[in-house]
């Protein structure tokens, strides 16, 4: 590779850490404050000019000042350095300033792995196709970067070194992906990230207000985890009940204060009996959850009893307790009457809706109310509504205005199981009906190694009850109306998101519609297979290579050893590669093919001494046929063997002629 | 006390690897078992980096995030592959060293031949506190690398172990092999400073003299031009003086000399060679014919570069033990 001189080493150097520097930061400018990607590029300008105009850069004193400030100012941004984007922030302002004062190849190569860093935390966040393939590119000019600013002598001309990059890449790619299919993926977080889980994160808070929020991350943070003993329940059953929202004031619904009754014994079970054993993660809020409808239950251990709330939510007492774990075994029947009688009073509490609100809505309720149907009836043509086609379920719904059920009944008709949940509350209230909103969690994911439920956030779900005087409380879920698979699944998972609504907008544009569904279908195998990767899919991968549930140590020992191997046979492939292709060598390697096809035709091998001309020309007198080819062999040879050739034309050459050269010719 | 713990480290392992791998030739060709590789202080941050990185993935169930982190991974590993074979295969020789006078730095050529179809990068030679390099070896070609090591006294310094490394690529890993050839550098005793004359030659030597007399005494220097004899050039001079100068005899006869250690009875013996270096380098410089007698050798009257170097060899050697 040819040098380049090194008084423009330096300069190189530094556009090689800016472009790395600035590349990495890009996936987190959106996220972060705008003052920040100015900082950067103010640093890295300021450093050129430094280099290239003679700037003079901030001395010693000043660069701590800075430091100092920045770091000051992401404290009173954020409240706090821990989590993704305050530590990504930081990171990004620490960088920049660092990228001021880069001098020695020891700063270089640090900024270099930060910007590794900082593109791998933009993938924390989640990541769609277009963003891995960003990343990859990425990934490629960093370890062109890595390659210039780690060397030692001048840097390296761009072209060859960007290719050997590459080449390292593409021959990391097989260990990549063997990690990536053996590793044993553990089910759950390792620790909490404070400030991750804050608005916006789906999860259960005790009181929803579907029209405000509009994007609804999805945190991974554990909910509780559950281990059945014997049979487990279908995912579709799989109802974990938590708050139930009863108070509706036009725009968030909340929980009733206060016990009303007991109603443990209203509730009458029918079978399909569940047990199991809970294990709380510490979150202080004192909600046990358990499936519906517990019919006995353990303490919570330590002095903690558990108790069932008048909306058969059960909770541990004395409530905050629960800050340490909460373990507690429940036998629940999935099918159940809850039949507990309601007062003309709350008949009325149940019903209530503020005055005057989304009147559109109250219009279509009193059309479902013609002909005077049953409570079930009433129901069923209130799922009928979200049957049409156009509902999707989405986590980036728009924002909802005044009548929060009108919009979404008739305009937006985008959102997910809050807005389903509300609306259709909403309406069965307006048909007279007493309903309630219930949150709680859906499904749960079965962790393959240790043989027990994890229950996300991601998990987290609403539904409703309406009450009957005969039935007592129907569990009715508008999702399955509209959305069943999440449903049958048991989980919601990120690629709902957005995909119905890329379809939605574009509407009645044909071929776009079809392109939108072609690039949704490669998104969603993506989703599936790439994103979706963990230890569910692995377990699946693993029964299939005949492995039945490895221990995570024997899973481990597996990589590493196939890790090993590979690396062997990488070990194997590079010496073959160094000693193919070598010019000199090919040309002699050439050359013996020659004299072997020469030796079939009864010319005496070349002997000790002997020149490749003189040989040639005893080769010429005993095959006078084939002087012509012996001649341009000989001279091909003697141009790719002794003489430069760059290009490797003689070589070329001397193989395509000797390749030619026929066994054919007659002795003379 | 940390960096001399690492200082003894390093003292052990060199110790190890010279019991385990003996011996070199001249010219060794680098295989496997004697390549040893370790992280840079870069590898060991880019190695936290992937595994803070691993951590993360975990914990936030990052799928993307574990395929980079084990992307990043397998380049580790495949860095350190490289970096290994960079070195392998590779054939170092050692290229010989010039004779110095003691105080001045012996030079050794270490040269690095590279018979692979790849280019080898960013290769470097180093011994206890000398290094060369960074140097580049293209396929198919050779590199020269000095080491330099200071002399004090006379007779043979060694290199007893030098080490060829390389950090490419990306300055993760660094790979080396340690060498142990027997390379050693020849020191010529400290020419004393000029001052007492050369001793007239003596009717002893008239009957070993067959050298037929045709240069002048010589008078003094001029200046150099293009074309000058270069036995007549004054080296010293131009040592001295940064001026090449040439040296101009008078006409006469040249009188032979043989330098004899006996001579020098008021001296000491370290001085005594040095003293007769001084006369050695002087007489040839001059133009003169001069032999050498030691206690334990004679070595007949020379006039030629070779001679030179004969003698000096004799006075370096003198009293040295193999």
């Amino acid at each position: 590779m040819r040098p380049i001189a090194r008084n423009t080493s330096g300069l190189l150097r530094l556009v090689w850490t800016a472009g790395t520097v600035v590349g990495a930061s890009l996936p987190h400018w959106t996220s972060l404050p705008s003052w920040m990607p100015v900082l950067l590029c103010v640093c890295v300008g300021w450093r050129f000019a430094a280099r290239g105009l003679r700037w003079p850069l901030p001395a010693r004193w000043l660069m701590w000042l800075l430091t100092i400030a920045a770091f000051g100012l992401v404290l009173l941004q954020f409240r706090t350095i821990n989590g993704l984007v305050p530590g990504t922030a930081l990171l990004v302002v620490m960088v920049s300033l660092k990228f001021l004062e880069a001098r020695s190849q020891r700063d270089h190569i640090l900024l270099t792995v930060i910007a590794y860093f900082l593109v791998f935390a933009s993938l924390l966040a989640g990541g769609g196709l277009i963003k891995g393939l960003y990343v990859l590119g990425f990934v490629w000019i960093t370890t062109l970067g890595l390659l210039q600013v780690g060397r030692q002598g001048p840097l390296m001309a761009n072209l060859p070194t960007a290719k050997l990059a590459g080449r390292l890449l593409i021959q990391s790619v097989p260990i990549m992906i063997l990690l990536f299919l053996l590793f044993p993926r553990l089910p759950g977080p390792l620790w909490a990230l404070p400030g991750d889980t804050s608005s916006g994160a789906t999860g259960l808070s005790g009181s929803m207000s579907p029209g405000d929020l509009t994007n609804l991350g999805l945190s991974d943070e554990i909910a509780f985890r559950v281990e059945f003993t014997g049979q487990t329940p279908a995912a579709s059953e799989l109802y974990w009940r938590g708050p139930v929202l009863s108070m509706f004031d036009g725009r968030a619904w909340t929980q009733l204060a206060g016990m009303r009754r007991r109603v443990e014994d209203t509730v009458e079970y029918l079978g399909n009996e569940s047990q199991y054993r809970v294990m709380l993660e510490p979150d202080g809020r004192g909600w046990a959850f358990a499936l519906e409808m517990p019919e006995t239950w353990t303490d919570g251990g330590q002095g903690r009893s558990i108790r069932m709330g008048s909306d058969y939510q059960l909770r541990v007492f004395p409530p905050g307790t629960n800050r340490g774990r909460v373990t507690y075994s429940v036998t629940s029947q999935s099918r159940f009457r809850a039949a507990e009688p309601l007062t003309e009073g709350e008949i009325e509490l149940f019903s209530r809706l503020p005055r005057d609100s989304n009147p559109r809505t109250r219009a279509l309720v009193e059309g479902l109310l013609d002909g005077a149907p049953t409570a079930e009836a009433i129901i069923e043509r209130g799922l009928d509504v979200f049957r049409q086609p156009d509902f999707f379920y989405t986590l980036t719904p728009p924002p909802l205005g005044e009548h929060t059920a009108d919009e979404f009944i008739f305009e937006t008709r985008e959102g997910f199981c809050e807005h389903y949940a509300s609306a259709f509350a909403i309406m069965m209230r307006m048909a007279g009906l007493p309903t309630r909103v219930v949150t709680g969690y859906q499904g749960g994911e079965l962790n393959s190694i240790g043989e027990y439920y994890i229950i996300r956030q991601t998990n987290a779900h609403a539904w409703t009850e309406v009450w009957t005087p005969d039935d007592g409380w129907i569990r009715v879920d508008p999702i399955s109306a509209v959305a069943p698979e999440r449903i049958a699944l048991g989980s919601t998972r990120s690629n709902f998101q957005g995909q119905t609504t890329i379809a939605s907008r574009i509407g009645r544009m044909q071929w776009l519609r079809q392109a939108a569904l072609a690039w949704d279908t490669v998104n969603t195998l993506w989703n599936d297979w790439v994103i979706g990767y963990g230890p569910r899919l692995q377990r699946t991968l693993l029964e299939w290579l005949g492995f039945d549930r490895p221990h995570w140590r024997v899973l481990l020992l597996m990589t590493s050893a196939a890790t090993v191997f590979t690396m062997a046979a990488l070990a194997f492939y590079l010496g073959l590669r160094r000693h193919r292709g070598n010019g000199r060598d090919s040309a002699a390697r050439s050359f013996e093919q020659f004299k072997r096809k020469l030796k079939r035709l009864r010319v005496d091998p070349i002997r000790l001494g002997e020149t490749p001309s003189t040989y040639a020309d005893r080769a010429r007198t005993a095959l006078p046929d084939a002087a012509e080819s012996i001649n341009d062999i000989t001279a091909a040879y003697t141009a790719a063997r002794y003489e430069p050739d760059p290009s490797g034309d003689a070589l070329a050459r001397l193989r395509s002629l000797v390749s030619k050269f026929s066994s054919g010719y007659a002795p003379g | 006390m940390f960096g001399a713990r690492l200082e003894r480290t390093r003292y052990w392992a060199a110790v190890w690897a010279r019991r385990r791998q003996g011996d070199d030739a001249h010219a060794v060709t680098l295989k496997r078992r004697r390549i040893y590789i370790l992280p840079t202080r870069f590898g060991i941050i880019f190695g936290a980096t992937v595994f803070a990185m691993l951590l993360g993935s975990l914990n936030y169930g990052a799928s993307l995030g574990f395929a980079l982190t084990f992307l990043l991974a397998g380049l580790g590993l495949v860095t350190m592959q490289h970096c290994h074979n960079n070195l392998l295969a590779m054939t170092v020789r050692f290229a010989g060293a010039d004779p110095v006078f003691a105080g001045e730095e012996a030079r050794f050529r270490i040269s690095l031949q590279n018979t692979a179809a790849a280019p080898r990068l960013d290769l470097v030679a180093d011994c206890d506190h000398t290094h060369d390099g960074p140097v580049d070896i293209a396929s198919g070609a050779t590199a020269a690398l000095h080491l330099h090591l200071s002399t004090t006294s006379r007779g043979w310094v060694r290199l007893s172990r030098f080490s060829v490394s390389t950090r490419h690529p990306g300055n993760l890993f660094r790979a080396w092999t340690w060498v142990h050839m027997d390379a050693r550098c020849l020191v010529y005793p400290r020419p004393t400073p000029p001052g007492r004359p050369l001793p007239a030659g003596s009717d002893a030597i008239g009957t070993h003299s067959t050298v037929t007399q045709e240069e002048d005494d010589f008078v003094g220097l001029r200046d150099a031009v293009l074309g000058d004899p270069p036995r007549r050039l004054a080296w010293k001079a131009f040592a001295r003086s940064d001026r090449l100068m040439v040296k101009q005899f008078a006409g006469g006869a040249e009188r032979p000399c043989l330098f004899d250690w006996n001579d020098l009875p008021d001296l000491g013996d370290e001085e005594k060679l040095s003293q007769l270096s001084r006369w050695c380098l002087d007489a040839a410089d001059a133009r003169q014919s001069f032999g050498l007698v030691l206690p334990d050798q004679k070595i007949p009257l020379g006039n030629s570069d070779r001679h030179l170097h004969d003698c000096l060899q004799a006075l370096a050697l003198y009293g040295v033990s193999e």
